[in-house]
Order: C-alpha cells, then sequence, then structure tokens
C-alpha cells in the first residue's frame, strides 16, 4: 500500500520529451493511456518516482499511410485504431484485436505504444502486428532505430527499448487484397478478460492452395511467437482439413506454455491447437474474414 | 393446496419501480462508506503477512510516535472481549497468541491524515514464529497436521441418522458412490466493507457501516467494548451489496473501538485488496455421497460424509453446516440415511455466509447424483425427481410434515416443456441440456425468532414503516412498502420507509436466509392490524359509536355514510397525547425441536425451484457457453415480480460464476493469489444467457400475503444443472466446480 508522491512532467512537443528522458533515463517512467501504469502505482510495484506523460505530445498521435504501409504514432488510443477508416481498410485483423481488449473504458485510455510497453505476452494488438510484419520505431534524443516486432521483446516485460529511449511509431505492412484473415482470443469470459491463448493469422489463398500462411500465438510463450513451421507448412499446399489439422497440430507444438490461475500448460497447447483448427476450418469453409479493399467486385 | 385463492391485488403481484432506485440512477444515494465527518481520523488495519504463526511480539511505539497518529491498538487495547462470531465468537479482534491466516489483523491505527496513518503500518514491528500451512480440507483431516486450534482441526463434527442404511442398500438395485468438491467463493460486492463511528453529544457510540443485521453487530460491539447495548447506535443501511459476505462482523467492531478510544469521528475503509484477502468468503466443500436406489429410481438410502472448510475460525460454520445437512437429502423421499458432516479448520481466511449458506455446495452432490441415477437407471431426470420428491402432508427425512409440495411437483412437469438441446451454432459445438431441483428453508429452521417491526401513521399523510431488515440492494425496502400498502389500502408514495437503524428499526433480525420480506413483512403487517385497532376506537370516539361499528378501507374508517381518514384519526390521537407509532413481534412458525445432531434442522416453510440449462461447448476449447437457462421457482404469492426476477437473474449468474469461472485460491504460504476484479473474474453482462424466470403461482398461508421467500433459490442448484448439461454435450461428468475449460478437454 505505498503512498508516496509522484512527480509527472507533461511535455507539449516530443523534443521537449526526448530531453528530459535523455537526462533522467531510467528514473522517469513514460506514461500514456496509463491503464497498465496507474496499476502499478497502486499495487505498490512501480519503482520510479517520477513520470514522462505523453498525452499532451501531438506528434505521437496519428494514422497515415505510405504506398505499402500503415503509420500508427506510439500514443494513439485503441478507440482512435478502431474508427480509423485507413486501418479499417489496410489492417482489418488489427481491428479484430483491438475491438477484444479490455471494455470500450480502456479501449478509450489505452494505447498502441502502451501495448508494447508492457509487453506482456498476452498483449492483444501484438499476435496482430506480428503477423504484418511490423517494425516498431525507437526514438531518442538525436537518433532513432527500426526494430522488427519480433526482436522488439526479450521475455515478458522485457523489451530492448534503452532507457533513453520512446517508442515512437509502429508501421505495419497493408494487407494483401482478398486475404484472409483471423484474430481469436480465449479467455475465462466473453469481456474484459486477459487471454489464455490468442491467435493472429493472415492467409493469402489463390482458389483453394495456400500462397502464404502466417500465424503468431499469444499468452502461449515468454513472449508472442510466429509459428514458422507450421507457415513454412502450409505453403503451397492444398487448404483441406488434413493440412488443417498439420497447421494447428505444428502451432502447438511450437508453444512454450505455463500453467497459471487462468489455465494449465497443456490446456494452452490443446487450445492453440483448437484455435487454429477452428479459424482455418472456418476459412476453408468459406465463412472467414476477408481483406476487402482493392477487390474488384466481380458478383 | 391453494387455500387463499389468490386475489386481484392493488400494490402487490406488481412490478412497481424500486423506491430507492431514483436516487441510485442519479448517484444521489449516500452509502455509508460515502459519508464524511468533519474532524474524522483516517483508519487503517495491520495485517499478518504469515498465514499461520505463533505471536512472539508486535512493536507499536516507532508508529505511536509520527506526527498525527492518535492511535495505534492492539489486543491490548481490547476493554472486554477479544472475540467475535455470529454463533461462536471465537474469531480475534486483534490477534494475540496466533495468527491463522494471512491477513489477520494485528493492529488498528487511527490518524489525522492518511499519510500519516500509513507512514505509522509501516513502523509497526511483529515478531511472529512461522507454522506449517493447512491448505485444504485433505491437510486438515491428516493424521499429523499442524492443529490450527488447540482442539485440533475439526470445529464441529455431527452425525445425523435415520432408518438402517446398510439393510437398504443391500438390497438396492443400483448404489453410485462419487465423491463432490466446491470451491471457495468470493461475494465481490461492488461496495468494500466500510464506514464511519462517532461518539455523539448523548455519549452514545455510532456505528454506520455496510452490514446485514445491525443488532448482532450491536451485541457483538458490546461484548468487546464492554459498554451496554443502550450506548450503542448500528446502522447498516444503503450497503452496496452484501450476497451474506457482510452478515457478520467485518469493520463494525474495529470502527466501535477506535472511536471509543480515541474519542474521535473514525473513518474506515478497506481497499478492493483488504476485502479480498481478509473478507469472508463460501465454504469449500467435499462430499462424498453413497446412494442407492431401486429399479424404478426410488431412492432408498443416502450416506454423506460432508466436509466444509471453514478457514481459521467459525463464523456461520456450524449453521451452513446444518443447512449442507438439511440439503443432501434433497426435496426427496429417503427412509434410511446417515449424515456424518464436519466443519474444518484450515488457513484460508474465514469462511462465512454466501447466498445459499451451505445448500449449493450440498445441491451440487445429490442433485449430481441424481442426474446419474437417471443416466444409469435409464429414467428420466425429470421423471426419477416426480418418482422422490415429497408430497404435502408427507412427513420428511427430517420429521418434518411437508407443506405445500404441489408446487415442486408443477415446475418440474413445466420442465418437462423446457428440457431440450439447442441447435449447434457451430461445427464444432456440442450443445447439451442439464436439469436440478432446489430445495432451501426460509429462516432459521427450528431456531426461535421474533421479528418485531413498526408503523407510524403520520397524520401530515404518510405511513412510515421500520424494520431492521437491511436493503443491501435486493429491493427488501420496496417489497416491504408494498406489502403494507396492500393491507392499509394506500398508495405506495404515501409510505415511507426509514433505512435500518437500531436508533428506531424495531430488531426485526437482519436481512439473510431469504428471511426479510417473511419475517419482516410478517411483523409489519401485525403492526398494521394493530394501529387499525387502536385507530378504529379512535374513530369510534370521533363518531360517538362503538369500535365495532366502524369499518375500514383503503385509508379511510367508516360509519354508516360519513367517513375520515387514517391521517386524520391519527392527528385526534395525536393530539391526545398518544403515539402513533405502532410496534408488533411475529412469532415466526417453527418446530420447537431439532433433529438430533443438529442446530436449527428442519424448516418449516421452504421454497422451491427447478433449473434448466441449455449449454454449449466447444469440443476443441472446452469454452462452455450457457446460452439458455430456465428457472421455474416457488416462492409463495410474488410481492413484486420485476424484482424476483431480478432475484432469480442475479443468483443465476452468480451460480454460473461458481460453475465455471470463479475459485479463490492460496498459494503455498496461504497467502490468497486472486483478491480483486483483475484476479478474480466475475461473469460480466455480456457472459448473461437467455434467462427465463417463471413463478409457480402459490401461496403459503403462514407468510405476508402468502409469501415466502427469494433471495437464495436460484443460486442453489446451477452448479448441478452445469454439469449436467456439459456431460450431455459431450458425455464427461464434472465432479468437481468450477468446470473451467481445461478441466474437460
Ligand atoms: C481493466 C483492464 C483490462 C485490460 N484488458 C486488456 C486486454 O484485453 N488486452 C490487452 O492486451 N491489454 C489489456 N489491458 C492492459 C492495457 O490496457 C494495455 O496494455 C494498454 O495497451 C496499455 O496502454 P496504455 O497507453 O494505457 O499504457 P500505459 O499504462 O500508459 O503504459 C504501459 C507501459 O508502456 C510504457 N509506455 C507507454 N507508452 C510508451 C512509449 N510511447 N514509449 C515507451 N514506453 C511507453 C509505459 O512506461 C508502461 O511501461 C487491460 C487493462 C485493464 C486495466
Amino acid at each position: 500500500m505505498a503512498y508516496e508522491r509522484i512527480e509527472v512532467y507533461s511535455p507539449h512537443s516530443l523534443a521537449e520529451a526526448l530531453e528530459l528522458l535523455s537526462q533522467k533515463q531510467e528514473a522517469l517512467r513514460p506514461i500514456a493511456g496509463g491503464t497498465d501504469v496507474m496499476v502499478m502505482i497502486k499495487d505498490g510495484v512501480l519503482k520510479e518516482k517520477e513520470l514522462l506523460n505523453l498525452s499532451y505530445v501531438p506528434e505521437l498521435n496519428y494514422i497515415k499511410e505510405t504506398e505499402n504501409k500503415l503509420l500508427i504514432g506510439a500514443t494513439t488510443k485503441y478507440r482512435e485504431i478502431r474508427r480509423s477508416p485507413l486501418v479499417n481498410a489496410y489492417t482489418p485483423i488489427l481491428i479484430e484485436a483491438v475491438r477484444q481488449i479490455g471494455s470500450p473504458q480502456i479501449q478509450n485510455l489505452g494505447t498502441i505504444g502502451g501495448n508494447l510497453g508492457t509487453a506482456s505476452p498476452a498483449g492483444d494488438s501484438i499476435p496482430p502486428l506480428f503477423v504484418l510484419n511490423s517494425t516498431v520505431k525507437l526514438q531518442k534524443l538525436g537518433g532513432s532505430r527500426e526494430v522488427q516486432i519480433d526482436k522488439f521483446f526479450l521475455g515478458p516485460r522485457k523489451t530492448v527499448r534503452q532507457p533513453d529511449e520512446l517508442i515512437t511509431e509502429i508501421s505495419l505492412e497493408k494487407m494483401e487484397p482478398g486475404s484472409y484473415y483471423f484474430f481469436e482470443k480465449l479467455g475465462l469470459r466473453s469481456a474484459n478478460a486477459i487471454s489464455i491463448v490468442s491467435a493472429a493469422g493472415i492467409i493469402g489463398l489463390e482458389k483453394t492452395t495456400i500462397k502464404y500462411l502466417r500465424l503468431s500465438l499469444g499468452a502461449v510463450a515468454p513472449t508472442v511467437i510466429r509459428a514458422t513451421e507450421a507457415e513454412e507448412e502450409a505453403t503451397g499446399k492444398e487448404l483441406n482439413e488434413n493440412l488443417i489439422h498439420v497447421v494447428a497440430k505444428l502451432a502447438s507444438e511450437a508453444t512454450k506454455p505455463i500453467t497459471d490461475i487462468r489455465g494449465t500448460a497443456e490446456y494452452r497447447k490443446k487450445a492453440t491447437y483448437g484455435i487454429i483448427y477452428e479459424a482455418l476450418y472456418k476459412i476453408m469453409k468459406g465463412f472467414g474474414k476477408k481483406v476487402e479493399y482493392g477487390v474488384e467486385n466481380t458478383g | 393446496m391453494i387455500t387463499e385463492t389468490i386475489k386481484k391485488y392493488n400494490y402487490i403481484n406488481k412490478s412497481i419501480p424500486r423506491i430507492d432506485s431514483f436516487d441510485k440512477v442519479r448517484g444521489t444515494l449516500q452509502y455509508l462508506t460515502d459519508i464524511k465527518l468533519e474532524n474524522a481520523l483516517y483508519a487503517y488495519t495491520f495485517r499478518s503477512k504469515i498465514a499461520h504463526g505463533k505471536i512472539n511480539g508486535i512493536y507499536t511505539e516507532d508508529a505511536e510516535k509520527v506526527n498525527g497518529v492518535k492511535a495505534v491498538l492492539t489486543y491490548k487495547d481490547i476493554p472486554a472481549l477479544n472475540g467475535y462470531g455470529a454463533i461462536v465468537p471465537e474469531i480475534p479482534v486483534l490477534a494475540y497468541d496466533k495468527v491463522r491466516y494471512y491477513g489477520e489483523p494485528l493492529a488498528l491505527v487511527a490518524a489525522e491524515t492518511q499519510e500519516a496513518a500509513i507512514e505509522a503500518l509501516s513502523r509497526i514491528k511483529v515478531d511472529i514464529t512461522p507454522l506449517p500451512v493447512v491448505h485444504s480440507i485433505d491437510e486438515a483431516l491428516e493424521e499429523n497436521a499442524p492443529k490450527i486450534h488447540d482442539k485440533g482441526n475439526i470445529a464441529r463434527h455431527t452425525i445425523v441418522k435415520k432408518g438402517d442404511v446398510e439393510k437398504a442398500r443391500s438390497s438396492a438395485y443400483i448404489v453410485l458412490e462419487r465423491v463432490y468438491e466446491t470451491p471457495m467463493q468470493k461475494h465481490m460486492f461492488l461496495e468494500p466493507e466500510g464506514g464511519v463511528a462517532y461518539i455523539d453529544e448523548d455519549g452514545v457510540l455510532n456505528v454506520l457501516a455496510g452490514g446485514q443485521t445491525p443488532y448482532r453487530d450491536k451485541i457483538q460491539i458490546s461484548r468487546v467494548l464492554g459498554i451496554p447495548l443502550e450506548k450503542i447506535r448500528v446502522k447498516n443501511t444503503p450497503t452496496g451489496g452484501a450476497f451474506g459476505g457482510k452478515d457478520d462482523v467485518t469493520v463494525q467492531i474495529h470502527l466501535a473501538l477506535l472511536a471509543y478510544k480515541t474519542k474521535r469521528p473514525v473513518k474506515l475503509v478497506w481497499s478492493r485488496e483488504e476485502s479480498g484477502i481478509a473478507g469472508f468468503h463460501r465454504t469449500a466443500s467435499k462430499i462424498k455421497l453413497r446412494t442407492s436406489a431401486s429399479k424404478d429410481g426410488s431412492l432408498l438410502s443416502n450416506e454423506a460424509l460432508i466436509y466444509l472448510d471453514s478457514g481459521a475460525y467459525q463464523s456461520f460454520g456450524p449453521t451452513i453446516l446444518d443447512v449442507s445437512i438439511e440439503t443432501i437429502n434433497g426435496p426427496y423421499r429417503i427412509p434410511n440415511y446417515i449424515i456424518d458432516a464436519n466443519l474444518v479448520y484450515t488457513n484460508n481466511g474465514i469462511a462465512s455466509a454466501f447466498r445459499g449458506f451451505g445448500a449449493p455446495e450440498s445441491n451440487f452432490a445429490i442433485e449430481s447424483m441424481m442426474n446419474e441415477l437417471a443416466d444409469e437407471l435409464k429414467i428420466d431426470p425429470i421423471e426419477i425427481r416426480l418418482r422422490n420428491i415429497l408430497k404435502s402432508g408427507e412427513v420428511g427425512p427430517f420429521n418434518n410434515t411437508i407443506r405445500h409440495a404441489e408446487g415442486l411437483e408443477e415446475a418440474l412437469n413445466r420442465a418437462k416443456e423446457l428440457f431440450y438441446r439447442l441447435d449447434p451454432s457451430g461445427p464444432f459445438q456440442r450443445t447439451g441440456v442439464g436439469i436440478a431441483v432446489a430445495i432451501k428453508g426460509v429462516g432459521f429452521g427450528t431456531l426461535p425468532e421474533f421479528p418485531a417491526a413498526a408503523i407510524e401513521i403520520v397524520p401530515e399523510g404518510k405511513v412510515r414503516i421500520m424494520f431492521s431488515n437491511v436493503d443491501y440492494g435486493q429491493g427488501i425496502n420496496t417489497g416491504n412498502a408494498q406489502l403494507v400498502a396492500e393491507k392499509l389500502g394506500i398508495p405506495i408514495s404515501q409510505i415511507e420507509v426509514l433505512h435500518s437503524d437500531t436508533k428506531f428499526s424495531p430488531d426485526t433480525g437482519g436481512s439473510s436466509a431469504s428471511r426479510s420480506t417473511f419475517n419482516g413483512g410478517g411483523a409489519l403487517l401485525l403492526a398494521c392490524d394493530k394501529a387499525l385497532e387502536e385507530l378504529k376506537i379512535e374513530a369510534a370516539s370521533f363518531f360517538m359509536t362503538k369500535s365495532s361499528d366502524i369499518s375500514y378501507k383503503d385509508g379511510n374508517f367508516y360509519y354508516k355514510d360519513k367517513s375520515i381518514s387514517i391521517y386524520d384519526v391519527a392527528k385526534r390521537l395525536k393530539a391526545r397525547g398518544k403515539s402513533t407509532r405502532f410496534e408488533a413481534t411475529f412469532e415466526v412458525p417453527r418446530y420447537q425441536e431439532a433433529v438430533e445432531g443438529t442446530l436449527e434442522v428442519p424448516h418449516m416453510v421452504y421454497m422451491y425451484g427447478v433449473i434448466v440449462t441449455k449449454v454449449e461447448v466447444d469440443e476443441l476449447l472446452g469454452k462452455i457457453k450457457p446460452r439458455e437457462v430456465d428457472f421455474i421457482a416457488d416462492i409463495g404469492n410474488v410481492i413484486n415480480p420485476a424484482i424476483a426476477a431480478g432475484q432469480i437473474e442475479g443468483g443465476i449468474i452468480q451460480g454460473l460464476g461458481y460453475s465455471l469461472i470463479e475459485e479463490l485460491n492460496y498459494d503455498m504460504n496461504g497467502k490468497p493469489l486472486n483478491i480483486n476484479y483483475t484476479t478474480y473474474p466475475v461473469p460480466i453482462i455480456s457472459d448473461m444467457p437467455f434467462i427465463n424466470a417463471e413463478f409457480i403461482k402459490s401461496y403459503e398461508e403462514l407468510g405476508p400475503f402468502g409469501a415466502k421467500g427469494v433471495g437464495e433459490i436460484s443460486i442453489i442448484p446451477v452448479g448441478a444443472s452445469v454439469a449436467d448439461a456439459v456431460a450431455d454435450a459431450i458425455g464427461k461428468r464434472s465432479y468437481k466446480l468450477p468446470i473451467v475449460p481445461w478441466k474437460i478437454i
């Protein structure tokens, strides 16, 4: 029951924010929506006594497009993402995930940068970012770098971010017109639940042949993972029940889950199989979700 | 038999809006934890971080030195008895020789500011030698188990029996033996335990804190402080949810002690996490059941070995054990039985009252058993029940003569029409349907109850009603207002309900055991009779005639073609210096003697319910989705259908949480793991199945306008019906709640 004074710095520009961070380094904890940080404060587990409030940094809140990519500023809120015509058109798989995060209250405050900063293996925006081959932009005073999403996380609550860096942007590949996708999340209840298992997938089909498959899994390993063996197995094959079984099995074998109050390790493996099987089965049967933009209406 | 045909009523059988809803919707209702008293001290509790240990010393000197700290109290500061507990006062107010659960209070701090109080908390030092922790019923029963209390780990053991089970079993066609387990469940009310206390100008110690039974709180405070009852006032209403978790004392004694010692107003509110750590929970159970039947499904014998986990102390444990005994035979004709019932100590917090009070635990066992017997004997599960339920006038297993069992039969017959599987919503979904029956006594069984209530006819045009049943959200204030409105024939708008408060509410007892309508309403109707009798005489004096010539209807007294309103009569009475407040006591009908081996078995009046649960199970994910739930209830005459349906629905969703996702867990050191809404998920609105609540037309002559009770009945059979539906869907029976996905795939 910590009851301590916390200083909050609220810079009004990115330059000012980076300047503060370079001075104070790990003494300063960034806070965006605060939906994770405030919980840590209340639980008395936040080490830092000073917060860097990013809410008034205008440069970090945007959704833009380039020819092949979408660029999302780190402090963009889930609500803004859900309402964005760009995200809905080009990366609808992210919408699928975001609408299942927490509750409307959480979506009104929570940010995508915060989800990355928290680096929970159960973070729900992360599996889509994996299959969208995203990169994370880290910026510090006088420099920046881009890190591929699968190199960004080091473990639960651990990332490659250095104390003087801010997450400023996430860039996502636009999905291919006509590709299918899914995001499924399994929780103990129907909403506002922490994922026991989650999975995201994008599949490019040429008639019934799989051109490519991208699969990622959440809450079943120290970080979100890509199921690369399953992906490779599927490439160039016919989408049928047998293949779905093999792919789901490979995905399940790729997991390294733990047992906790939200589920046993064994169950997480079985459920991984189930989630992937059901999602691909749905697509095979023609009930999958499809990327619509740019698809000529032939009907 | 419905002896009094159900009439057309003016104010009951009506879904009038709850009288407190306007204030609640506007946010203007002041809960007791909202109260801000001038000059109040902030109080906090210093709790043990060791679940089981011997206390060598508690050192408070450093804490006392903190600027602004007005009191740091330990067991040494308790003026009289250092103990409380609704049945046996064995729970230390502040631990002294041992700590027996993680979070047990060791000291109290009160200070001018929150900061000072928290600083003081951090400066209290304790020296405790840890002892091995007892985590479960099984561990508590081990031969060399560490003793939690000097007398050992069995708080209560009793055997109740009838007939010859050996003989019955040996001649039976089928004998099934199963072990059933249910988890500890948290109440998770929205308003955590808390309130304020102060000493007023008259030297009375006022304790205003969320609770369920103000007069018992008063007794418990008085014992600890050693001050007379007249010097204590307790107010419990409005309370933001309770479900049994505020029936025994939570903060009341600590508040009283601090105000008494500091002579200052004090505020003490537990955080959500404190509520999670130190608040009460439902008893975990382990029940071994061996039941035998003939080929046609007639029950021949029932042998039950019941263990309930009381946690570190007994709160309501002994009477919860009684209800579990009474429930284990269901509403069935069981000629031979033996029930070996045990209340067990562990280091798992303190178990106490929770909606259903031992009945959901036993119901899960007997109703799961009935479903499996039906399966094995290839008899329809409704049919097997119809063959075994007791009929009106029959003598039940606990020597009680059964009243009004037609309701249950009718409900079962209605359930036949609702008992079907839904169509699966997808290729991996399997659907199933399950059934269970519930029975629950209203009130305290054979324990004597003499609830009192009062009404005051206010000449200005109001009828004020007073009783000590607490409205913690279940709507008793509205229901009781409707009863009085009906009785006096005056509109609800003229009725003012005073919140339960020992300052002016007579002792009606508390809100628990689905008793408030029956007992509170019963007493209020008698108070109305008293009022009318007295006012009739006054009306006679007004008309210069005799009272037998006066009639009363809808707020007016009549003599020939003349009339005078009840308020004008009250005005005359008052003008003559007489009181217009009338109080009456209801002698609750009961059996005088408890069955040997029990404290309060049997009850005289029972509620009944039949539940049909339709689920869908994802066979690859093990995810169970309750899609539709039908509940057919016999609760007597229904005073307010909307409120009653709300109680049914609330009980069902709370029961679904209990059946599917909720479970309080402790780690190896006896520390609770799920102590808030993040770590202890409860169902939310999107988890609600479609619920169809139906009420059997029924009338219990012993209750007010034929009413029985409603609060607990619907949660009781949920577990067994869910387990049955899941078994129907995937062919796998569950004997342990909650049925989380990883237990079924
Ligand atoms: C009730 C509730 C329900 C929830 N449900 C879900 C759910 O269903 N799924 C899910 O994934 N999460 C859920 N969460 C967690 C949380 O809402 C998300 O992780 C959210 O994305 C965090 O964003 P934020 O802006 O609030 O982060 P903050 O709390 O502000 O920060 C989170 C972390 O990221 C760091 N950080 C934030 N921004 C930056 C930046 N620009 N650069 C560097 N570091 C930064 C912070 O220092 C901190 O370590 C829930 C939380 C609550 C309270």
